[in-house]
């Protein structure tokens, strides 16, 4: 008798503490209501300095907003996937807005994770014609804007070490223009020490990855990656071909292992080879300006546009950055657009975005875009800004694209197969995962 | 009669008690992994891109994958890894625990020393290890280059890109060592007297005493060695950044099927690999079972 009142008791107390547990999962999804204050939260993928001057940005917007106040929350995102975002869509619980990667709009879209923004834009009277034309382009997908550009990074400025140009007996004052160009200077620049590479010229494929470098290197070379008319891939273009092989030439004069060898390793910012003076000449990100001021303040470096070869594309660039969008299911969409529209739109906001952040805004009205264009480094990526023409292709199956140019400038780098094989295998598997999805719809 | 409905109905309350007791478990069990192990199993056969409603495509997925070459590419490398790492890290444990099983002074320490990499985390030990396998200026090839021995390019070179994870994975073999040395510490000493009076060498009391002895030690790191390096990933995903490089040769099953799942978000494709892999983990385990079983010694076993 006694021990079974004992087991009841045991039982009782398991059954009131679950319970318990269940009740305070299940508490959070009621706040808000109360006072008039709607909280919102965005998430955002910063972490280190820039996720303190994002709380900036977001005080600035709190005390602009009476009746709004966001709470930002960090959530990793490796550009392509975000698994606690998609997790959260999945289970209705998404957070009223959030960060996401430029190239991933339309693959968001496609999946179903964020809502159209048309209406709210139309409301807020926004136009086309107020952002840089690849960043909206970007943004599109189906006839519908899914996101607005929270910051536009030109991609890439390409940055030459002055100092180890003067070494070599090259004019420190004038970059290379021409791939033909980097090609001599690159055989002036590069030092091998017994069988040992202590300085080179460029790594054409290190340029944030091999994706990233084919694209940069095949719009130079007038090549094309997509064709959202016929919904067709065409990454093996044969002016893109020829980008690669241009890529892939460095890997046979140099053997690919000793470079890949040379430039493992620096994964830290502090480590960048281009600031020790390691590799002369690197396409440069935005944000590396900072970086550079902040590890490297000595480092005699220039900036400009990115060399075509002979009958390239001058001036060729394209357009990436974080955007902002609203989660399908989000609690507050309204608040959410007064979020984005201040962000990525309202003059005020902007500034604060461009002067806090460091960042450029993709709306190209904004007072900050006046104010840094005599701001060194700055000026400079604003210029190339300005020319952008390209974004990477605005379709769903944009993730498996870059990793399956990944794999392609791997294998020809490293002579497993042809640069027109490689890329030949990239078309066919992306166009067979495109179709894939498309017809998943 | 009486007596029987009586215990009977003891019977069935300790079962209701009991069934109520396991219930958190049980019901734990059925939702976290019962539950998700038959979905995988049903997704396997559908296009699942995670925020859309599974759709069903039959065998597709399990089509695709056998005319996809970067699936027997990841599956070669996973293979490649199992048979050499697991003996491998076999070998040297079993190595160790003897070193470690002499009486020296100071034991203890070396004790601690040699287990202490197995409970270092193990993103904060690729990351040394990264270190010490940069081709330039890393510390093996710096101590290589010092004996004038070649200097692979390690990760950079796709030939050396596994061996460098497999000499990574021999760092942390201490569990097993510990395993190990427990089961050396069971050994009647006796028995190496009485063989060592019989004039038996040393080679022989380790063949014929020390061996039989650890045999289910050995076994049993054997099974749950295989089973592990069958889903090696973490280690592959932090040294190439989560890409499997250069050209493939460190792109595992696992990381694949990672790929697939939360990069790409083919979730069908993931779960199609999964249990493909599962079956294969099985039937490999299985085979282990039938044939080395017989080479195992418990104590108890007349």
């Amino acid at each position: 008798m006694r021990t079974s009142r004992n087991v009841r008791r045991l039982l009782c107390f398991i059954l009131i503490f679950s319970l318990a547990l269940c009740a305070g999962c299940a508490r959070d999804r009621s706040s808000g209501a109360r006072g008039a204050k709607v909280v919102i939260s965005v998430w955002h993928p910063w972490g280190g300095s820039q996720k303190e001057r994002l709380a900036d940005v977001i005080n600035e917007f709190n005390r602009a907003h009476k009746d709004i106040q966001v709470r930002a929350v960090f959530t990793p995102n490796d550009l392509d996937s975000n698994q606690k975002f998609f997790t959260s869509v999945a289970a209705d619980m998404p957070p009223d807005a959030t960060f996401v990667d430029g190239p991933q709009v339309a693959a968001w879209a496609e999946q179903g994770a964020i809502a159209p923004l048309d209406s709210f834009i139309k409301a807020s009277g926004i136009k086309p014609e107020d952002y840089f034309a690849p960043c909206w382009q970007q943004n599109s997908y189906r006839g519908k804007v899914w996101a607005m550009t929270y910051c536009a990074d030109p991609n890439f400025a390409f940055a030459w070490n002055k100092k180890v140009f003067r070494e070599c007996g090259l004019d420190p004052e004038k970059p290379p223009t021409t791939i033909e160009e980097i090609d001599r200077m690159n055989d002036r620049i590069t030092k091998i020490d017994h069988g040992r590479i202590v300085r080179i010229g460029i790594i054409p494929w290190l340029q944030f990855g091999n994706a990233n470098a084919m694209f940069t290197w095949g719009w130079a070379y007038r090549g094309s990656f997509y064709d959202p008319k016929t919904q067709k891939v065409t990454a093996n273009d044969p002016n893109a071909v020829k980008a690669l092989e241009w890529m892939v030439s460095y890997a046979k004069k140099f053997d690919v292992t000793r470079i890949n060898g040379f430039a493992a390793g620096f994964g830290s910012r502090d480590q960048n080879p281009f600031y020790t003076g390691q590799i002369a000449m690197q396409c440069l990100h935005i944000s590396q300006l900072d970086d550079i001021k902040q590890y490297a303040p000595d480092l005699d470096y220039g900036l400009t546009f990115l060399p075509a070869p002979a009958g390239g594309e001058v001036h060729s660039s394209w357009v990436g950055g974080w955007c902002l969008a609203i989660p399908k299911g989000s609690k507050h969409p309204k608040e959410a657009w007064e979020f984005l529209r201040w962000c990525c739109r309202d003059p005020k906001g902007t500034q604060a975005v461009g002067r806090l952040q460091s960042l450029l805004p993709g709306y190209r009205k904004s007072p900050f875009i006046d104010e840094v264009r005599t701001k060194p480094g700055y000026s400079q990526f604003l210029r190339i800004m300005e020319q952008c023409r390209h974004q990477r292709p605005v379709m769903p199956a944009q993730s498996f694209y870059m990793g399956s140019l990944d794999r392609a400038v791997d294998y020809a780098v490293y002579g497993r197969m042809s640069c027109r094989e490689a890329l030949d295998e990239s078309t066919k598997e992306t166009q067979a995962e495109l179709d894939l999805r498309l017809a998943g719809r | 009669m009486i007596r029987k409905t009586k215990s009977s109905a003891t019977e069935r309350r300790n079962l209701r008690n009991g069934l109520l007791f396991c219930s958190p478990v049980i019901i734990g069990l059925a939702t976290f992994t019962l539950y998700p192990v038959c979905a995988s199993l049903y997704y396997s056969f559908c296009n699942y891109p995670m925020l859309k409603p599974p759709v069903w495509v039959g065998l597709a997925n399990y089509q695709t994958l056998f005319h996809d070459p970067v699936f027997y590419k990841s599956l070669g490398n996973t293979a490649y890894f199992a048979a050499l790492a697991t003996p491998l890290g076999i070998i040297t444990a079993f190595f160790m625990a003897l070193l470690l099983n002499q009486k020296v002074k100071g034991m203890a320490v070396f004790r601690t020393m040699f287990f202490v990499p197995s409970i270092v985390p193990m993103v904060a030990g690729v990351v040394l290890w990264l270190w010490l396998l940069k081709s330039d200026g890393g510390l093996i090839n710096t101590i290589l280059g010092a004996l004038h021995l070649p200097t692979p390019g390690w990760m950079s070179d796709p030939a050396w890109s596994k061996p460098a994870l497999i000499l990574m994975s021999l760092w942390g073999v201490g569990g097993w060592m510990l395993i190990y040395l427990a089961g050396l510490q069971d050994v009647p000493v006796d028995l190496y007297e009485a063989a060592e009076i019989d004039g038996a060498s040393p080679l022989q009391r380790m063949l014929h005493i020390t061996i039989p002895f650890l045999s289910p030690h050995l076994f049993f790191t054997l099974i749950m060695g295989f089973i592990g390096a069958m889903g090696y990933f973490t280690q592959a995903f932090v040294m190439t950044s989560g890409k499997g490089g250069p050209v493939d040769s460190t792109r595992f099953f696992s990381l694949y099927l990672f790929q697939n799942a939360f990069m790409y978000w083919k979730m069908g494709y993931a779960c199609a690999m999964a249990w493909i892999l599962f079956i294969l983990v099985l039937l490999f385990t299985l085979f282990l079972f039938k044939t080395s079983a017989r080479f195992v010694h418990y104590g108890g076993e007349k």
